[in-house]
């Protein structure tokens, strides 16, 4: 036994000090206030009755006496904070990082994983030693602390109770690195990870972790593997027929064991389509859609066993995607008059062209893209992405170089270098473009430049304050390109790329990740709805808004006011778990972390708790409460 | 009018007196003043005539005292006690009953009867109760023996004769009853049995003996009674009883004394301990009662909360005091 409170030595003098006081006391008490009465002989004979009972009598004031000093032993022995030296670890720091990715949400342990890892946390709040100090954080795409470093049970169990499973996967190194920098300094530092262990290698852009002398200790949750997912989901329109779509689905079985498995598409909440498949085990089975019409706006797919029961994870057995809405792009050309240009907007049916003489720009209204054909004027509000062609002026947001023309006879003047992978030119080809003159365009270093010759750039796309821009360093009609497939193709795949409405459109975003959500450019924030119902302001950074994601489902995203210039504009998008390593659901029953096994979790005994001072105050309590009784009752007077 | 009326005119220096008195002061002074007012007076009267009417045709020297052997009529047996005359023993009912019984013989005399007051400390106790009642008690009893002739004297008692009023005769003598009895307080400690032995002492004329006492003597209070019955007076005992003796308001632990010796007990008061000393207060009036019935000694039982006239009709109905 030790005490960990007051010394001993201080206990034993308050003990003499107060015993003294108790006595003295006592002493007093048994003055007895002085009664006249007119003939004691009657009390002599009650008294002499109660002579047989006198040994009785001074046997319970002793007994009072004693029960005194108990009370004031009892609470000396509290100020002392007394510790079985079997349990007495002194003055750990822990830090618990509980788990919260997908995979916890598994019912292969009831109710669920998440809420076995709580038990056995609550077992380890429970167990603390009296100047232990615990840290709960939630351990998802990100490290959130649920507590401060502290030793009260309530908080911590309080913590525990927000811990809440998310859609992502867990980084296992920033939760580390976040614990490790909490633990910083301080003794006996320990980290507890509770977890199923599917996290993968704690490593991330600044090398693996390291944790130096902290003690790293693992809880392993979970028991079964049985899931079968779907890790892929996405929906693109069709490129020339964007009335048209196809979907791709991919599902895979993650277990050890084969399944037969019924998928479902829903579009709108309706069923579109249910197969059966059987899955071998681990087998991956891509499946597609195509040529899929209709006015639906949503997708989602579900996954079941085919004889109607669950898998252990129901999180990944559906999926969202949200076809790419269709609406009229508004486009105003700039031009002194330019055929070809004109020619190319005519072929796709869902712009609304406004063409404008230079005297007249700016036209009326707002528009998604403004095509300056060899003029810059100074840019007017509400003009939407901007497509410089053959800029020529000043009043350009880059700068552009003087006049080269195509005089080299080994050296044909065109794109010599091209970014294949750029929207803007997907499916074009502009290697052999002939180019009679242009004006090189200086990027800056944010810029991208998509096609380059060996005289300077002369496709550059970049943005200006949240706007987007393009810029053609070269007249079309001084070149071949008008000619070419490419140039309507490369027109209406940059106007695509300003209305966010190209071909490689993200069907959905996947959980875990950092999102940026393209945004109206000139709002600061903007306001998230989560598929729960609840609502999140974000920030918008370059035109697109920065979120977290972490829940599966259907977002909307909504900017600017209803009353605002530019009114209030609102899109819907679709995040998915879509992770196969989430997925995979057996539990692991280590971890390694840098090559360093972590050890179980010790030290944390239950029953043997800390607060025996408590049960001594319970002790005096009760032993005050059973005094009170008996005196009021005259049982012990 | 009264006879008190007129003779408190025959007498107006001592009613005057009385009267000053009657007025003087309020508490206890007040009290000593108010304890034989007109009312009082009154009542006495009214005692005085039914006793009259009760015993009427007898005149002077008619009451008869029970004396063993001195009389010829035959009157009753009590128990043999040591120190009774052999040869009043009834050898035929020793035949009839195996009990040693004396005879007893009514005989006619001029009686004399003596009041004995106790006035130790206990009688005061309180708001002096007990001794007031015992005064008023003593003063009628006294007017019924002064209106029916009869010698009649007042001594107070504690652990000694403490006052004295001599032998006297007549009505007109109330008023030096009552000055008498005004006089006392109560102080002094219990001793039945000594002032007792004095008191025969002093008085060699027989008689009734009405003791006044709330008989709380440390010594026990059968020594008074038996001196008094072996020295051949008739003992008569009024025992004065205070209800609030029997529910003493105490509580918690305290140490109690005797208000006459001092004596100290430590008790704790429960409601337990109050209601055994209720049962053994009881159990000290019975063995008081049973101790003087078993003897033959007039016992009478006089709480202070009943009035003094009802107590002295019962007296009457019971009989002993007048015959």
């Amino acid at each position: 036994m030790t005490f960990t409170g007051l010394p001993l030595a201080t206990l034993l003098q308050i003990g003499a000090l107060a015993g003294a006081a108790v006595v003295a006391f006592y002493i007093l008490k048994l003055r007895r206030r002085p009664v006249a009465v007119p003939y004691s002989r009657i009390w002599e004979r009650i008294l002499r009755d109660k002579e047989a009972t006198s040994l009785f009598t001074q046997l319970k004031r002793l007994l009072s006496l004693l029960l005194q000093l108990a009370l004031l032993a009892l609470l000396l022995l509290a100020l002392g904070d007394p510790r079985a030296a079997t349990s007495l670890v002194e003055g750990r720091n822990v830090v618990v990082l509980v788990d919260a990715s997908a995979s916890m949400k598994a019912i292969d342990v009831a109710p669920t994983r998440l809420d076995a890892a709580k038990d056995e946390v609550k077992r380890m709040v429970r167990g603390l030693g009296g100047s232990d100090r615990m840290l709960v954080a939630q351990m998802d795409a990100a490290a959130t602390p649920l507590s401060t470093l502290t030793s009260e049970v309530s908080e911590l169990e309080g913590a525990l109770a927000q811990v809440a499973a998310s859609d992502g996967t867990a980084d296992l190194a920033r939760g580390l690195r976040f614990a490790a920098d909490t633990l910083r300094g301080l003794p006996s530092p320990e980290i507890v990870v509770v977890s199923d262990g599917a996290l993968g290698p704690a490593v991330d852009s600044s090398g693996t972790v390291d944790l130096g002398d902290i003690k790293l200790s693992f809880v392993p949750v979970g028991k079964s593997a049985r899931n079968a997912a779907i890790t892929g989901f996405s929906v693109r329109r069709y490129p020339l027929d964007k009335s048209r779509y196809e979907v791709m689905l991919e599902v895979q079985n993650t277990s050890e064991e084969a399944m037969d498995v019924e998928l479902s598409l829903l579009g709108d909440g309706q069923v579109t389509d249910v197969t059966r498949l059987s899955l071998a085990p681990k087998e991956k089975l891509p499946r597609f859609y195509p040529n899929l019409s209709g006015a639906s706006r949503t997708l989602e797919a579900k996954l079941a066993l085919a004889d109607g029961g669950g898998d252990d994870l129901p999180a990944d057995d559906r999926a969202y995607a949200l076809l790419p809405e269709r609406r009229r792009a508004r486009i105003q050309v700039v031009s002194r008059g330019n055929m070809y240009l004109e020619a190319a907007l005519l072929l796709d049916e869902y712009l609304d062209v406004t063409v404008v003489s230079p005297e007249q720009y700016p036209g009326r209204g707002a528009f998604d893209v403004t095509i300056f054909d060899a003029v810059t004027p100074n840019v007017a509000p509400q003009s939407g992405g901007l497509l410089y062609l053959h800029p020529t002026g000043t009043n350009v947001p880059f700068e552009v170089g003087k006049e080269v023309l195509d005089d080299d006879p080994n050296y044909r003047l065109g794109f010599d270098e091209l970014d294949a992978k750029h929207p803007i030119i997907r499916y074009t080809s502009l290697s052999d473009v002939n180019i009679a003159r242009a004006n090189p365009i200086k990027a800056d270093k944010d810029d991208k430049v998509v096609g380059k010759s060996f005289k300077g750039p002369l496709l550059v796309a970049g943005r200006r304050s949240g706007v987007k821009f393009v810029a053609l360093g070269f007249d079309i009609r001084d070149s071949d390109l008008p000619l070419r497939i490419a140039w309507p193709m490369l027109l209406l795949n940059t106007i695509n790329d300003f209305v966010e409405e190209d071909t490689s459109y993200i069907s959905s975003f996947r959980t875990g990740s950092v999102w940026q959500i393209p945004a109206s450019s000139a709002a600061q924030n903007a306001r998230l709805e989560l598929p729960d119902g609840s609502q999140r302001t974000v920030p918008i950074k370059d035109g697109r808004a920065v979120f977290l994601g972490q829940h599966a489902g259907f977002y909307k995203l909504t900017t600017g006011e209803p009353g605002a210039p530019g009114g209030e504009e609102s899109h819907m998008f679709a995040a998915n778990l879509s992770d196969f390593e989430e997925s995979s659901i057996a539990p692991r029953p280590t971890l390694e972390v840098d090559k360093r096994v972590a050890g179980s979790v010790s030290g944390f005994t239950i029953g043997v708790r800390r607060e025996i001072w408590i049960y001594l105050l319970a002790a005096v309590l009760l032993i005050t409460a059973v005094e009170w009784f008996t005196y009021h009752r005259r049982l012990t007077v | 009018m009264g006879v008190l009326d007129l003779l408190k005119r025959a007498a107006s220096p001592l009613s005057s007196q009385l009267g000053g008195r009657l007025g003087a002061g309020r508490g206890r002074r007040g009290d000593e003043a108010d304890l034989f007012d007109e009312e009082f007076q009154r009542k006495l009267d009214y005692l005085a005539l039914v006793s009259r009417r009760v015993f009427s045709g007898a005149m002077r020297a008619e009451r008869r005292t029970k004396k063993t052997g001195s009389g010829v009529e035959f009157a009753d047996h009590r128990d043999y006690a040591s120190g009774d005359d052999f040869r009043y023993l009834d050898w035929s009912a020793f035949q009839r009953f195996d009990r040693l019984l004396v005879r007893l013989y009514e005989e006619e005399e001029d009686l004399s009867i003596y009041f004995i007051v106790d006035n130790s400390s206990s009688m005061g106790f309180g708001d002096g109760a007990k001794l007031r009642h015992a005064k008023r008690l003593c003063a009628a009893l006294a007017y019924v023996g002064l209106a029916n002739l009869d010698r009649i004297a007042i001594v107070t008692a504690t652990d000694e004769i403490s006052g004295r009023m001599p032998s006297t005769r007549g009505k007109a003598r109330i008023f030096r009853v009552f000055r008498f009895l005004q006089g006392q307080q109560a102080e002094g400690h219990t001793d039945l049995g000594e002032a007792m032995k004095t008191f025969a002492a002093q008085h060699k004329r027989r008689g009734l003996a009405v003791l006044l006492s709330d008989l709380y003597d440390p010594a026990g209070f059968e020594r008074g009674i038996n001196v008094l019955r072996y020295a051949k007076f008739d003992p008569f005992v009024l025992h004065i009883v205070d209800p609030a003796d029997a529910k003493p308001d105490l509580r918690g632990d305290v140490r109690v004394y005797d208000c006459e010796t001092g004596d100290e007990r430590e008790v704790t008061v429960t409601a337990k301990v109050l209601e055994r000393y209720g049962q053994a207060y009881n159990e000290y009036l019975d063995e008081v009662r049973r101790f003087c019935t078993q003897r033959q000694v007039s016992y009478f039982r006089a709480d202070v909360d009943v009035p003094f006239d009802e107590l002295i009709l019962r007296v009457f109905r019971r009989g002993g005091f007048l015959r």
